[in-house]
């Protein structure tokens, strides 16, 4: 070859292979079901119809499985957030911050419309369900609280949004507001996740319990926990981390138990729904053929289902759970209408609830739940974190 | 499909370009077409068929005028060859604003078929071109469907005339030269692509989040107005960037359609760099035939003005387009006119001339700019918006009033304006530097300088293709991490 020559085809020739060869990798490599960075299900193989090819869904389909399944696909998401954040000096990378070792989730700014909707849905269902009954009310601040304003980061007016909250209810004499936010620091979450750490919210069980007015200063000293036993998951890689792609340490998931935990029991509607001609209809716990679960089921770790490490509380999402605790100290029933937090919250009420609903308004209409659950003579809290009071919408 | 997507990437190119360079010659319009219309119907499952129709249409109409003895007969042949597919443009993109303004009807809404815009300027000018002899008719169906079909160009330019790729379409690509314009295509993709999805996509966030707040301080709303014409800009100069380069790989020269507009001194000099084959066809199909600035100045001004009213309509139905055409062109009006009355002095006469000195010449040329800075800036604001409510709103705010502006902010707004700008200001810099002609100059001067070496030139090589890779793998990390974003042109 000419001199000169083979450097004009050197581009040709680079450009050409690595297109043919990534199509030829991307054709015959072996298919996930499942991101594990991303703790998501990947994209399904599109099916080809004329109607799926008519109305397009074929082409998006095809993308996104292509985009799901390209080779090195969690290498690439890091070299993206990696120039993201390095060269065009992004303070964020798809909305995740890293600040003090945390990554966080930008939330902003206050939308005062969502809380007034998330006020309106819980005078509503009091109004249907327990209009006698107290009713106590409890906010859990997401990470930016701690890390935003110190890092120089947009967040929420979070005093505005307790403040909008307690207006919502000065009407409302039996609506109890519980303060969380000043009993937290950000070393009470994981890392790499939304979460608070089990291990570290003793004082904030402690609280709400004290508050409702079942609080047994015994229960959560140090003393009587000291039977507990800490069992440790290791590499726990949180939902942020995913999002992120950027190198980060694994967590550790701390999760405790005792006779108590050991003995309770956790139904959820979804295992116990009856299908054919009593579709819609549920086993109730207690009925002959209610399958119940252990309040940890560390078993979810091997389950190729489950995405998330997290879901070895309580056993993850679920519309409607119902814990039983044969070993509470109390006959006392607390219902919860809640999000992902009070999942590993839960199990540190057990020993002063004999029996714990939650019920999980994202999952389940608002109009459905009297078909499952007895409001009746049970202590009522609502449990939300600052992103689902800002976004109540999704609430039904 | 989308040229910044993974299947187009990574599947239909690649199968295209093995499949087009394996064929004999005489076959390889036959593979264009075909991919072609794959890339099409992949985006148009249904309106391929109107294309096509309008391909048959058009050249059965210029086969029987060519056949035709009877002038008269076949002067109407020309006229429906050119009138037809402007018919169909009529009704899929004007039709609901027509009715909606002129009769005040509401009626059933109309897709618009992507890039009909453009093909139909496409046909429209070759059927002019042959009825005018500037070309010979194309007997070949499948050569003459393949030029209006053309992948890399279709859907959203550079518009490109039959006369222009003729050569290539009927002869082939010249295979001597290939392994340069090949090669230079590749690079010239890479860097569309990368203008694409690395500037314009990240800018877009940031014109999406600005956007989304509803209120906004003085500061904020300047980098918002400028973060609007990069967007517009590295959006669809990276689409020319990428079919231009796309046509060097199968052969073709494609015209240029941007050069550097924002350097511009003048709003007559910016449209010689903006969208140079939309202005060029206006010009050629439009301007000149209706006798351009050879008539009276009253006649002239009309010219101007039906030009940038169809220039305005041609990006939309809307009256935001309608304005910002007619912005441009009383702004043009004003310019020539002005042009006219001082006798349409050079910039360089005006240097040299003693009495002005090198001080006021300078001063003169820094304030020129800043007028078209300013022009483009509330132009975009006004393109970009989907009513004229909002464009009034955007351009308020950069006087610092109106309802954009956030009278009452708390600290806690403060914060998020602030913050928005720290997070995106490299990227609007980049935006800002590389809209101007510097990072060629400096990629010419290293590569000059070190040419004159044989290792120098190893060099260069090494330095186009690691560019290359490196830009296809970024991008590529950038469109698996990101969600679909269809090219802003696509709409016209």
């Amino acid at each position: 070859m000419e001199d000169g020559k083979w450097r004009s085809y050197l581009v040709v020739y680079v450009f050409v292979f690595c297109l043919a060869g990534v199509m030829a990798v991307l054709l015959i490599s072996p298919k996930e079901a499942v991101s594990g960075a991303e703790r998501r299900r990947l994209a399904s193989k599109p099916s080809l119809t004329w109607e799926n090819v008519l109305d397009k869904s074929f082409m998006e389909d095809t993308e996104t499985y292509l985009l799901d399944h390209f080779p090195f696909r969690d290498g690439l998401r890091r070299i993206k957030a990696l120039f993201t954040y390095d060269v065009l000096q992004q303070k964020e990378n798809n909305a995740i911050y890293v600040a003090g070792g945390h990554a966080s989730k930008l939330e902003y700014p206050l939308n005062e419309a969502s809380i007034k909707r998330l006020a309106d849905k819980m005078k509503a269902l009091r109004q249907q369900y327990f209009p006698k009954q107290a009713v106590w009310y409890a906010v859990v601040p997401d990470k930016n609280y701690f890390l935003a304003e110190k890092n120089g980061y947009p967040s929420m007016d979070y005093g505005r949004m307790v403040r909008l909250l307690s207006q919502e209810f000065a009407a409302e004499s039996d609506f109890c507001y519980i303060d969380l936010m000043s009993g937290l620091t950000i070393d009470d979450y994981y890392r790499t996740d939304t979460h608070w750490r089990q291990e570290r919210i003793l004082s904030v069980a402690h609280h709400i319990a004290e508050a409702m007015g079942t609080g047994s200063a015994m229960i959560f000293s140090e003393e009587s926990r000291a039977d507990d036993t800490a069992h440790q998951i290791a590499d726990f890689y949180g939902v942020y981390y995913g999002q992120a792609a950027l190198p980060m340490e694994p967590d550790t998931i701390v999760y405790l138990t005792n006779e108590v935990t050991d003995a309770a029991q956790v139904w959820s509607l979804e295992e116990n729904l009856l299908g054919g001609a009593d579709a819609g209809k549920a086993v109730m716990p207690g009925q002959d053929g209610a399958v119940q679960k252990p309040v940890y089921q560390p078993e979810k770790l091997a389950d190729p289902l489950s995405l998330d490490k997290y879901d070895v509380f309580v056993g993850g999402a679920s519309s409607l759970q119902v814990i039983s605790s044969p070993g509470s100290l109390t006959d006392r029933r607390l219902i919860v209408f809640r999000d992902s937090y009070m999942s590993s919250l839960a199990p540190l009420l057990l020993g002063v609830y004999r029996e714990i609903t939650l019920i999980d308004l994202r999952y389940i209409d608002s109009k459905r739940i009297g078909e499952y659950v007895d409001f009746a003579d049970a202590d009522i809290l609502f449990l939300y974190n600052t992103t689902i009071v800002n976004h109540a919408e999704m609430l039904k | 499909m989308l040229f910044s997507s993974i299947t187009f990437l990574y599947l239909f190119l690649p199968v295209t370009i093995l499949l087009y360079f394996a064929m004999p010659h005489r076959g390889r319009n036959l593979v264009l077409l075909a991919a072609s219309l794959l890339f099409y119907a992949w985006g148009e499952p249904v309106n391929v068929l109107l294309m096509l129709l309008q391909i048959v249409v058009t050249y059965v109409l210029l086969w029987l005028a060519e056949r035709c003895r009877d002038k008269r007969a076949a002067g109407i042949f020309y006229i429906l060859s050119v009138l037809l597919p402007f018919a169909a443009l009529f009704y899929f993109k004007y039709f609901n604003f027509f009715m909606d303004t002129v009769f005040r009807v509401k009626t059933r809404s109309i897709a618009l078929p992507i890039g009909i815009s453009f093909y139909t300027f496409q046909i429209a000018s070759y059927c002019v071109d042959v009825y005018k002899g500037r070309v010979e008719r194309q007997k070949n169906l499948i050569t003459y469907a393949a030029y209006v079909t053309l992948f890399p160009q279709l859907v959203a330019g550079p518009i490109v005339r039959y006369s222009e790729i003729e050569r290539t379409l009927t002869r082939g690509a010249d295979f001597s030269n290939l392994r340069r314009t090949f090669g230079g295509g590749v690079v010239r993709f890479a860097v569309g692509l990368g203008k694409k999805v690395l500037i314009a996509n990240v800018i877009g966030e940031f014109v999406a989040e600005v956007a989304a707040l509803g209120q906004r301080s003085v500061a904020l709303s300047w980098a918002y107005a400028a973060a609007v014409s990069l967007q517009i800009y590295f959006d669809f100069s990276g689409y020319s960037d990428m079919a231009i380069g796309l046509g060097g790989m199968f052969g073709f020269s494609f015209p240029e359609n941007f050069r550097y507009p924002f350097i511009s001194r003048s709003v007559s000099e910016f449209w010689r760099r903006w969208h140079i084959t939309l202005g060029a066809w206006f010009r050629d199909y439009v301007y000149i035939p209706m006798g351009g600035n050879r008539v009276s100045t009253a006649r002239w001004m009309w010219n101007i003005l039906v030009v940038w009213l169809f220039t305005g309509l041609w990006h939309g139905a809307g009256w935001n387009f309608i304005t910002w055409g007619l912005l441009f062109a009383v702004l043009l009006v004003l310019e020539k006119g002005a042009a006219r009355l001082s006798g349409g002095r050079k910039d360089a006469r005006d240097a040299k001339d003693p009495g002005r000195g090198l001080v006021l010449y300078a001063v003169s040329k820094v304030l020129r700019h800043a007028y078209v800075v300013l022009v483009i800036l509330v132009s975009f604001l006004v393109f970009h918006n989907d009513s004229l409510s909002g464009a009034a709103a955007d351009i308020q705010a950069l006087a610092g009033f109106g309802s954009r502006i956030a009278q009452d902010a708390q600290s806690t707004d403060h914060t998020v304006y602030a913050y928005m700008l720290r997070n995106r200001v490299v990227v609007l810099w980049v935006g800002l530097i590389g809209s101007t002609p510097f990072p060629m100059w400096v990629w010419t001067r290293v590569r000059d300088r070190l040419e004159n070496s044989k290792i120098g030139s190893v060099a260069v090589c090494a330095l186009r293709v690691v560019m290359a890779a490196g830009l296809l793998v970024l991008c590529t990390a950038y469109l698996i991490d990101g969600s679909f974003n269809p090219f802003l042109y696509f709409r016209f």
